[in-house]
């Protein structure tokens, strides 16, 4: 009988407890800085171009194979604007076959790519999965809108 | 006398339109109390319960019942058609019956008759007739087995119910629920009757199938029990309409004759909307406290259940009976009644405490090897 009345006021005590809900759509959980999401191409604002140089590392390295990348010469360095003699041409990265596995960020010898931890990052249902496919632009425009901090490795 | 009047003084027009306002009472009381218990529930489990269906998830009922009415309704090949379509109805009139001859202030009520309380009790364990019907015609295992385990609860725990309130009666000295309710005056009977009113909780906890003595509906054992089978509209009739009006019929009942009903602590001479809110604020109460044990014990075995009730409410109910003659025989004064019952009550607790394992993990004794 006791443990039933201990057990009565303990139900009755979690119930003046907060509910530990988050309303998930309408409310996002705060995510932490390490967080994997999927990942970007880092903007240089100094120079106005991205860090990337388009060295194929990331290619190699990745397990997936979803990182494709073309290297041009740089049209900033020939005006004397920018110290890289190469740049990126066209990027492409496939969301849908990336298993976000860190691996093209370790490689980068340009810390140009990092792994997205914020909410734009893990959201990605589409309604075709050639939508998940993206391109230099997409892989860039949220870097280049400012405000995003990248998480290093110490 | 107006021509409305006249219209209504009409016996034909009278009975329908207070069957009609029963009607009405038991869908609002059955939407609001599905809310209301995953709310409660919800909040006991640090959940929010439903929030999405307007604000709070106020609407949630109505979107249930929406979803409810455009499910396919389902009936297996092999089921005893005329039985398995009668079921819910068996189940959900001895419902609507008792909520026939409750009154619910002192001039609101259907019918009070002069044997409520018998009509009352005997009425609602018709109920359990209906899922008998449902579990055997739905042919299958889980729910003639539900059927039966439902069948073997309602004739163990509805003995004691029945001494539980016949020892109140002796008391009221009267069966008549609105006499029951002046009798109590200033004291309600639940001082006088502690172990009464538990042995009536309990009753009711077992009546409504809610844990612990959830067996006949048990998930985790008969999915379900007899009920297994039904879908849509004919689902809601057999298990939501009648499980819930039977806990509003049973709190109501409870907060009538052991509560003080309307009567207690205000009186009479407030008018009709203290009273219903009296009597709305205890049955809430006595709501409350039914889903509030439902969430906090799990299930007994079957053969616990049986053992609880035919070995100790049973005699605990002789044993309040038999203490209540002794006491009116002898005309001792009233504060004998709080006294004896309260040891019967304390008696009932160590019983409990020292023989079964609810809700106390730590008392399983682990033999060793035999």
């Amino acid at each position: 009988m006791l443990g039933m009345v201990k057990s009565l006021a303990e139900t009755l005590r979690t119930m003046a407890r907060k509910p530990v809900t988050i309303q998930y759509p309408t409310v996002h959980r705060e995510i932490p800085v390490r967080e994997r999401g999927y990942p970007l191409l880092l903007w240089d604002s100094e120079v106005g171009e991205p860090f990337c140089v388009g060295c194929h590392a990331c290619e190699r390295a990745c397990p997936t194979e979803c990182i494709s990348v073309i290297m041009k010469d740089n049209p900033l360095a020939a005006e004397g604007k920018s110290k890289r003699r190469k740049i990126v041409d066209q990027f492409l990265l496939d969301y849908g076959r990336c298993i976000r596995c860190r691996i093209c960020v370790e490689t980068c010898n340009f810390s140009a790519i990092a792994m997205n931890n914020t909410w734009d990052g893990q959201e990605m249902s589409r309604y075709d999965r050639g939508e998940l496919v993206m391109d230099l632009e997409q892989l860039l425009a949220k870097s280049r809108a400012g405000g995003f901090t990248p998480w290093v490795a110490p | 006398m107006s021509a409305l009047e006249t219209f209504f003084d009409n016996v034909w027009v009278d009975a329908l339109w207070r069957l009609l306002a029963v009607l009405g009472l038991m869908v609002i009381v059955v939407l609001a109390l599905t809310y209301v218990e995953r709310k409660f529930i919800g909040r006991i489990q640090m959940r929010l319960g439903p929030m999405r269906t307007g604000p709070y998830g106020i609407m949630q009922p109505i979107a249930d019942m929406v979803k409810i009415l455009l499910k396919e309704d389902l009936r297996p090949a092999s089921a005893d058609r005329i039985a398995f379509e009668l079921a819910p109805f068996l189940a959900f009139v001895p419902v609507f019956l008792t909520l026939l001859a409750l009154p619910f202030t002192a001039k609101w009520d259907v019918r009070v008759l002069d044997l409520g309380l018998l009509y009352f009790i005997a009425v609602s364990g018709l109920t359990v007739l209906g899922y008998i019907f449902a579990g055997w015609a739905s042919d299958s295992k889980y729910g003639l087995i539900g059927a039966l385990r439902t069948a073997a609860q309602l004739i163990s725990y509805e003995v004691p119910l029945v001494l539980a309130v016949l020892a109140l009666s002796m008391l009221a000295g009267s069966l008549n629920l609105l006499d029951i309710v002046e009798k109590q005056g200033r004291v309600p009977f639940i001082v006088w009757q502690p172990l009464g009113f538990f042995l009536f909780m309990a009753a009711a906890v077992s009546d409504l199938s809610r844990r612990p003595f959830d067996v006949a509906a048990a998930e985790s054992e008969v999915v379900g029990g007899p009920w297994i089978e039904f879908s849509g509209i004919r689902w809601s009739i057999l298990y939501a309409l009648t499980e819930y009006t039977n806990m509003f019929a049973l709190c109501v009942l409870g907060s009538l004759i052991f509560l003080g009903g309307w009567d207690w602590p205000l009186g009479l001479k407030w008018g009709w909307w203290w009273q219903l809110a009296l009597i709305f604020t205890k049955t809430s109460v006595l709501i409350l406290v039914v889903m509030w044990v439902n969430a906090t014990f799990p299930r007994v075995r079957v053969d616990q259940l049986m053992s609880l009730c035919w070995k100790l409410l049973l005699p605990l109910a002789f044993v309040q009976i038999f203490l209540n003659g002794l006491i009116l025989v002898y005309g001792w004064p009233d504060w004998t009644f709080l006294l004896t019952s309260g040891l019967g009550l304390a008696a009932a607790g160590y019983i409990i405490y020292s023989v079964i394992p609810i809700g106390a993990p730590s008392r399983i004794v682990v033999r060793g090897n035999a």
